[in-house]
């Protein structure tokens, strides 16, 4: 039986062609691809998340470890075709009106996928409209907004007051997050869950949806 | 003689001693989006930043690009604008690079974003390297001291010898993109260095130029966060604060850096790099870090600028709120030297105007020299 703790410390190294190794080791070693990706591949990012947001990894950490995820599902994706890959919860995500930087938003993306969230990035510079769209269309628990301007940031509160004008806040979880947006400043919107950064987003993200 | 704000704020990055606390406020933000969208308070309207500043009674900071713009030489280099996008073409005899941007301060901050980077691949590095070797630096003093002539003494122009960025970080920012770069660095790291040292080398062209204007605080990088990797910091940032600190240190220069972000990473190696000014420094609630501990962490020997962060000028807050802050803000910093008041970074568009001269009045009670420690 292949070693899952073995590809969790792979991929928490962000050792790409290590990960892919004990991927196709694990697969060919006949491991569940549901098991693979659950017990190895998503332990593993879980791990790097919780060591961005004690400070002991960085955002290149992270964006290693995000691209071994990626690399190990391209050799999981066949033996996936029938099942898919298992997600715990819808996630439409954007950096909000305005404002073009995305490098945050990419890494809580990236994450959020990688723990095993379906993620539909709706990209930077998204409108009220765009966001609302993507709610009614994609029916997620959770809509992620990223601002890293002042000038930016209360999009965020417009779009929640759309949803709610709209007949939608009841039905999506509200998390936002960027450099000037705080705890008091989510509350003050009226958003449900505030991200201080990539790593804190899953654990958020998780607790809302109760899973 | 009273001394003038800039020669407070001067004094104070130079580690004197003054009799109360300096304040240099930034404002473009709130200015820009006010102008652009015609809704500046009575009042201003028609003022210029810096005569807001000086109702406000506080210093001025005016951002300013760079000290000097890039020539071409043996290749040629298309613009096409097409607002708020330009696209810029190289061509040069081992190949063609292209970026495309976006440059817009309608909506407040300076919007300057490369949707499309130069680099795209492996094979643009060549090219790139063509493109560095064949840039040179000339100066571009005018829009310097026509800035400086219209701040006087009530402040000081922000700027640098060769835009926002350190090399390091124009390459991972500018040219390769964040994302692409840890990966390049990781897939070709030869090539990625050979970069980082043609970019340098520029940039060391730059500096010879700039040097022979009288700018006294030279911004030598900005926007610094998380997202600058430790390790990679200290291999690659450090030892070029340390060149360039040498340089303008010896021609009796002061060095910056606009560190507006999540520090609690790079707080500890600040010391290492030499730099006398840690400015736009953006504390708790709007990041991890409180004043007290930037102070501890990066020493005595470093100035800090910063101190209120934007979101504290937002309508959430309260003027007690504010007042309160920026009151136990003072105390955290006790005895107060090497320490000037500014914003972390820049007023917001919604921000209240009047709550900089707030700052000033909370200077006046609270901000003499030194200040008592915090029980």
């Amino acid at each position: 039986m292949a070693d899952m703790s073995l590809l969790a410390q792979a991929l928490d190294q962000g050792d790409r062609e290590k990960t892919v190794e004990l991927t196709r080791k694990s697969l060919d070693g006949g491991a569940n691809p549901q098991d693979i990706i659950s017990k190895g591949l998503q332990a593993g990012m879980a791990a790097v998340g919780e060591k961005f947001s004690s400070g002991e990894y960085f955002l290149p950490d992270m964006l290693m470890a995000a691209r071994a995820m990626k690399a190990a599902l391209e050799v999981l994706s066949p033996a996936l075709e029938k099942t898919g890959i298992p997600t715990i919860g819808k996630v439409v995500i954007g950096t909000v009106e305005g404002d073009m930087h995305d490098i945050g938003k990419n890494v809580v993306a990236t994450f959020l996928s990688g723990n095993g969230f379906e993620v539909f990035d709706l990209g930077n510079n998204v409108s009220v409209e765009k966001f609302i769209d993507g709610v009614k269309e994609r029916e997620p628990e959770i809509l992620g907004m990223s601002a890293l301007l002042t000038t930016t940031m209360p999009v965020m509160g417009r779009v929640i007051k759309a949803l709610g004008e709209l007949g939608l806040r009841s039905s999506v979880k509200v998390v936002v997050g960027g450099a000037p947006v705080t705890q008091d400043y989510a509350s003050y919107i009226g958003a449900d869950g505030y991200a201080h950064d990539g790593g804190r987003a899953v654990p958020v993200c998780r607790e809302l949806i109760g899973k | 003689m009273a001394m003038t704000k800039k020669q407070q704020i001067l004094a104070a990055a130079r580690g004197e001693k003054l009799e109360k606390l300096p304040f240099g406020a930034r404002i473009d933000v709130w200015y820009n989006y006010h102008s652009a969208h015609d809704t500046l308070p009575d009042r201003y309207k028609g003022w210029s930043q810096t005569d807001i500043l000086r109702d406000q009674g506080a210093g001025a900071q005016k951002r300013f690009f760079s000290l000097t713009r890039e020539e071409y030489r043996d290749m040629e280099v298309v613009e096409k604008h097409d607002p708020p996008y330009i696209t810029t073409e190289y061509h040069t005899p081992v190949g063609t690079v292209a970026k495309k941007e976006v440059f817009d301060t309608s909506e407040g901050p300076w919007i300057k974003y490369e949707m499309e980077k130069l680099f795209k691949s492996e094979k643009d590095y060549p090219v790139l390297k063509y493109v560095m070797e064949h840039t040179e630096a000339a100066d571009d003093f005018e829009e310097y001291y026509k800035l400086r002539e219209e701040i006087g003494e009530d402040g000081m122009v922000m700027t640098a010898s060769g835009g926002l960025w350190s090399p390091v970080q124009r390459v991972m920012r500018e040219i390769i993109g964040y994302e692409l770069f840890f990966y390049e660095l990781v897939d070709h790291p030869a090539r990625v260095e050979e970069m980082i040292e043609m970019v340098k080398d520029l940039e060391r062209r730059k500096l010879k130029v700039a040097i022979k204007s009288d700018l006294e605080l030279f911004n030598i990088c900005a926007n610094w966060s998380d997202d600058i990797q430790t390790p990679v910091f200290r291999k690659y940032f450090v030892p070029w604060f340390r060149e360039v600190g040498d340089i303008l240190h010896s021609h009796g220069r002061l060095v910056m850096a606009h560190t507006d972000g999540e520090m609690r990473r790079l707080n500890h190696m600040f010391r290492e790099t030499g730099i006398d000014v840690a400015e736009a420094i953006t504390p708790a609630p709007q990041t991890l870090v409180s004043m007290k501990e930037f102070r501890e962490q990066l020493g005595s020997e470093v100035t800090l600028w910063g101190g209120i962060p934007s979101i504290l000028f937002e309508p959430m807050y309260s003027d007690e709120d504010f007042d309160n802050y920026v009151k136990s803000m003072f105390r955290e910093m006790a005895p107060g030297y090497r320490f000037i008041v500014g914003m972390g970074d820049n007023l917001p568009f919604d921000g209240d105007i009047n709550r900089v001269r707030r700052v000033v009045e909370l200077i006046d009670k609270y901000g003499r020299l030194p200040i008592e420690a915090q029980e």
